[in-house]
């Protein structure tokens, strides 16, 4: 078992050792050097930079940092400066809710702001309801709304999958048309698909069949048939991120489109943008935010511009937005509570009327839901592109309205 | 292989005429517990947050549980996610949907991850090498897929909450579970009993034999011992041990995601375990320490941190092949 080494390597190795421990502890202490003393603002990030949502968690980093920058270059929040902590959370719950203790522990910082996936969110949530954190959730979930999660110093900035699925219908499910559905076999999924359903009933369409797919499954072919066996007037693919570019694009080589109409729950910009514009022509989603609104809202157009102005020409997308409109009113409304105190913040918010990106939004009093506008687009033919930014068309503005969402009765909430 | 087990360092005492390295090492033996749990009394104030020396604790706990298997017993499981999660589900759902205090739904956690175990166990104790890897694999499989379907108990896909920890009330003493600091001790002191007891085990005569079957199987057969059966208490202890960090690991997170249960989560403790030194006392927990250290903090610098994980690895495999401690523990003992 033992080797013989010559005396050189064993020197080498053990001066390694101890350069590595040295250089280690150096490292760890680090953090608590650089730690800020003053009257900073803190704001907690975490989203997943890596993983299958990374391409969307990128640009909320972006447009939070952006939101941190004019607020900063207006002064700041009561005198104050505001900084923006941003943690990888991996896309897993258990890393979150650590990444989540570690920013209240150990960064003290002032409210969380972050993450995209329902699970994930759910397990901030839990951490920062016991500790009393402000917390504003920028992943589309309609679990959080219910009474079972809320939390005073939660609110939702996000669409919820109810108000999603609610506008797309109405604007492509006609009454009798036959839909069969796509689904990621995960809560998104679920709760996508439980929302389509229930506006079908409303509409009176019918369902002709629905298909669940394993999350991140690359190969979509042995769905295709099956759905077009179907006989549909809707398919109706409800996934996200890269999953939902695999699977149009898939249906689209099996030569769907002839025969249906593709429709999304939500119509994802950086899809799109990567898998072009033949395989999305044509198709129909949902979306919280797209920059051509800016030919109508003017706070679309200021947003728009500083995005321009920060990111070398680049525009906003979709989820990159909810990353500004997350981040910004919870400043507004630090603003108006004239610091960070939790209750003040808390009441600020349920307060606020802000109109920073989209139109106008506010909290519903119940289960602090965001109320704003919903999106309808679609996909413009490649011809029909007046950029490469040029990329889909507003069929409809939905206005924002209590009435688009699940009564408080409904959500559990004492009338 | 072995490192440092009583048997063999005296023999090994004996036969060298006892030189000053045997000392040291029996030394290190002897006090192997109590030298570790002051370890671990300094690890949150030289770790950058609390939360991350909780989770070294945690992992380093069901490290330390899956080694006695692997690492003593030499039998590579696949699929002990299954007790870790066990442990941190049933502590979660007995709180949650049954209003048990805290230390009822502790010990309900450790009970049925050691009775998972012995399920477990039972069916794939017969098999080996590869085979009993596949077999603890799947039927771990199968739980990740009962708790998924299961999600009115669980949670599914959203995990399990709901169940948060605030106070720790026991025998009139009541301690603020939501400070960092206090957690750290009261799960440190889980762990401490958790490294008695398996040095006790390694210790008894029973820690011998599982020694023997690792080194050679037919011998140990051929010596009388009953080497199912002895498995299968290893695989059971190794079982509660793991069930132990589940459970700890559900009230630390106050909550349980799916992923617990994920065949990642089998893996994970492999490759700690490796890291740190397998068929060491305490390289597990030096494993779990370095691969959580390394995760953190390089995911703080960029976002290509798996680079950084992914090389360290490969690098500790290449040129350590007993782990990071057992490399340190071979070379101050000169063996």
């Amino acid at each position: 078992m033992s080797e013989v080494k010559d005396g050189l390597f064993k020197t080498t190795s053990r001066r390694a050792v101890i350069a590595g421990i040295g250089a280690g502890t150096g490292l760890i202490a680090m953090p608590w050097v650089a730690r800020a003393q003053g009257e900073t603002i803190r704001i907690g990030f975490p989203t997943p930079l890596t993983g299958a949502f990374a391409a969307e968690a990128r640009d909320q980093v972006k447009s939070a940092e952006l939101a941190v920058k004019l607020i900063n270059d207006k002064g700041g929040v009561a005198g104050r400066k505001v900084e923006l902590l941003v943690r990888d959370d991996k896309l897993n719950a258990g890393e979150a809710a650590t990444r989540t203790l570690e920013l209240i522990e150990k960064d003290k910082v002032h409210a969380i702001v972050g993450a995209l996936s329902s699970a994930v969110q759910l397990a901030v949530n839990e951490v920062t309801r016991a500790r009393g954190v402000i917390y504003v959730s920028i992943s589309q979930s309609d679990t959080i709304n219910e009474v079972k999660d809320f939390s005073r110093f939660t609110f939702h900035e996000a669409l919820n999958p109810h108000m999603t699925t609610a506008a797309v219908a109405k604007h492509t499910f006609k009454p009798g048309s036959k839909v069969a559905y796509l689904v990621a076999d995960y809560a998104y999924g679920h709760e996508m698909l439980r929302g389509f359903k229930r506006a079908q009933a409303a509409i009176g369409a019918q369902s002709v069949g629905e298909i669940l797919h394993p999350f991140g499954a690359a190969d979509y072919s042995t769905f295709m048939p099956r759905l077009r066996s179907m006989r549909p007037d809707i398919l109706c693919i409800c996934n996200f991120g890269r999953d939902q570019a695999n699977a149009i694009k898939q249906a689209v080589d099996f030569g769907m489109k002839q025969q249906m109409k593709i429709v999304v729950p939500v119509l994802l910009h950086n899809q799109r943008l990567a898998i072009g514009p033949d395989a999305f022509e044509g198709v129909v989603g949902g979306a919280n935010y797209y920059w051509g609104l800016e030919r109508t809202i003017a706070s679309a157009k200021s947003f728009n511009d500083a995005f321009r102005a920060a990111n070398g020409g680049a525009v906003p997308t979709d989820y990159g937005a909810y990353g500004f409109t997350g981040v910004y009113s919870l400043l507004l409304a630090m603003q108006a509570a004239g610091g960070t105190e939790t209750d003040k913040v808390a009441k600020a918010l349920e307060g606020l009327k802000y109109d920073i990106a989209k139109g106008p939004q506010s909290y519903r009093a119940c289960d602090h839901q965001s109320v704003q506008s919903v999106l309808v687009l679609e996909s413009k033919k490649k011809t029909d592109m007046k950029s490469d930014m040029d990329l889909f068309n507003v069929l409809v503005e939905e206005a924002g309205s209590e009435a688009a969402l699940r009564s408080c009765a409904e959500l559990g909430f004492p009338a | 292989m072995a490192v440092e087990t009583p048997l063999r360092q005296i023999r090994h005492a004996a036969g060298t005429g006892a030189g000053q390295a045997s000392r040291l090492k029996a030394a290190f033996t002897r006090w192997r517990v109590p030298l570790c749990v002051v370890a671990l009394c300094l690890l949150p104030w030289i770790l950058p947050s609390k939360a991350l020396a909780v989770n070294v604790l945690i992992y380093g706990i069901y490290a330390v549980g899956y080694n006695l298997l692997f690492g003593y017993t030499g039998l590579l499981s696949f699929g002990h996610a299954a007790f870790f999660g066990a442990g941190a589900y049933v502590t979660g759902i007995a709180i949650a949907h049954f209003g048990l205090p805290w230390y009822a739904a502790v010990a309900t956690g450790i009970l049925v991850a050691g009775l998972l175990a012995l399920v477990i166990g039972a069916l794939s104790i017969r098999t080996r090498g590869i085979y009993f890897s596949m077999v603890t694999l799947a039927l771990s499989q199968l739980v990740y897929y009962t708790a998924l379907q299961a999600s009115s108990w669980t949670g599914g896909e959203n995990g399990l909450r709901g169940f948060t920890v605030g106070r720790l009330d026991l025998a009139g003493l009541s301690v603020d579970f939501l400070d960092p600091v206090n957690k750290y001790y009261v799960i440190m002191l889980f762990a401490a009993a958790a490294l008695w007891f398996v040095s006790r085990i390694l210790n008894s005569p029973f820690g011998a034999v599982i020694e023997a079957i690792r080194e050679n199987e037919v011998r140990a057969r051929a010596c009388g011992y009953d080497v199912e059966r002895t498995k299968l208490i290893a695989f059971v202890l190794s079982g509660l041990i793991c069930g132990l960090a589940g459970t700890l690991s559900a009230l630390h997170l106050a909550i349980v995601p799916l992923d617990t249960l994920h065949y990642n989560t089998s893996g994970l403790v492999v490759m700690m375990t490796l890291l740190g030194g397998a068929g060491s006392f305490f390289g597990p927990f030096v494993g779990a320490l370095v691969f959580l250290l390394v995760e953190d903090v390089a995911s703080l610098w960029t976002s290509h941190w798996q680079i950084i994980v992914g090389s360290m690895f490969i690098l500790c495999v290449l040129f350590l092949p007993k782990g990071i401690w057992g490399t340190f523990i071979a070379w101050r003992t000169g063996r």
